[in-house]
């Protein structure tokens, strides 16, 4: 089900109050953050996010067709080489 | 013959059902259609006088109801936005995977297309 008109959409207070802090000062260093769950912001276009995905930061530079999905969208948390040994790390370092 | 944005009707069929064949249209939306062109939903098809064809396809136009290509169109466009900007729904479109949290362990051969057997593929060490 998706979220109620009413409350707009989610996002972190502390992650736009640097957001806009920056867009003052003009200033546009990456922004290390955990906040996955936090909507874009059209205020977030040309900034550049590092969203965890748990394990690392991934850097995701934010474009103006992202508005309206959630950062984590950008972030994938698993990792799927291939089944099979085949494929392993170990034979694909082999080859 | 009976057509309408570019598909052929089936003749046989009532209207209501006969619409349905159009891409984009379905059970709800050839009612409201037939509806607002004042047409009588149970008329076969090959019983349709032009007017009351012109009439439907008219609807269609002015209602700006997305058909056939411009709705196929429009879905591998949103498809291909999710894709290019990096989502995680856009890598399961890429992988043709499910894209809504189902499960994949069983199932999901909707999106996966008949079984293939995959061997544990590894290769005999020499």
């Amino acid at each position: 089900m998706s979220r109620s008109l009413k409350k707009g959409p989610y996002l972190d207070q502390k992650l736009m109050k640097l957001v806009q802090k920056m867009n003052r000062a003009n200033d546009k260093k990456v922004i290390k953050t955990y906040v996955r769950r936090c909507s874009v912001h059209p205020e977030m276009i040309g900034h550049t996010f590092a969203i965890h995905n748990g394990k690392k930061f991934i850097p995701v530079f934010i474009t103006d067709n992202m508005v309206g999905h959630k950062l984590g969208e950008f972030s994938p948390t698993r990792t799927f080489k291939a089944h099979g040994a085949a494929r392993t790390e170990k034979a694909v370092a082999l080859k | 013959m009976a057509r309408i944005s570019g598909i052929d009707l089936p003749k046989e069929k009532r209207i209501e059902v006969a619409l349905t064949y159009i891409y984009g249209i379905g059970p709800n939306l050839s009612k409201k259609v037939l509806g607002k062109a004042n047409v009588n939903p149970d008329i076969r098809v090959k019983n349709l006088k032009d007017d009351e064809l012109a009439r439907i396809q008219n609807i269609i136009n002015s209602d700006n109801l997305k058909v056939e290509g411009d709705l196929r169109r429009e879905i591998s466009m949103n498809i291909k936005r999710l894709i290019d900007i990096g989502t995680y729904r856009g890598s399961r479109h890429r992988k043709g995977l499910p894209v809504r949290g189902q499960r994949t362990k069983t199932n999901s051969r909707t999106r996966k297309g008949p079984k293939k057997t995959v061997g544990s593929g590894r290769k005999k060490e020499e």
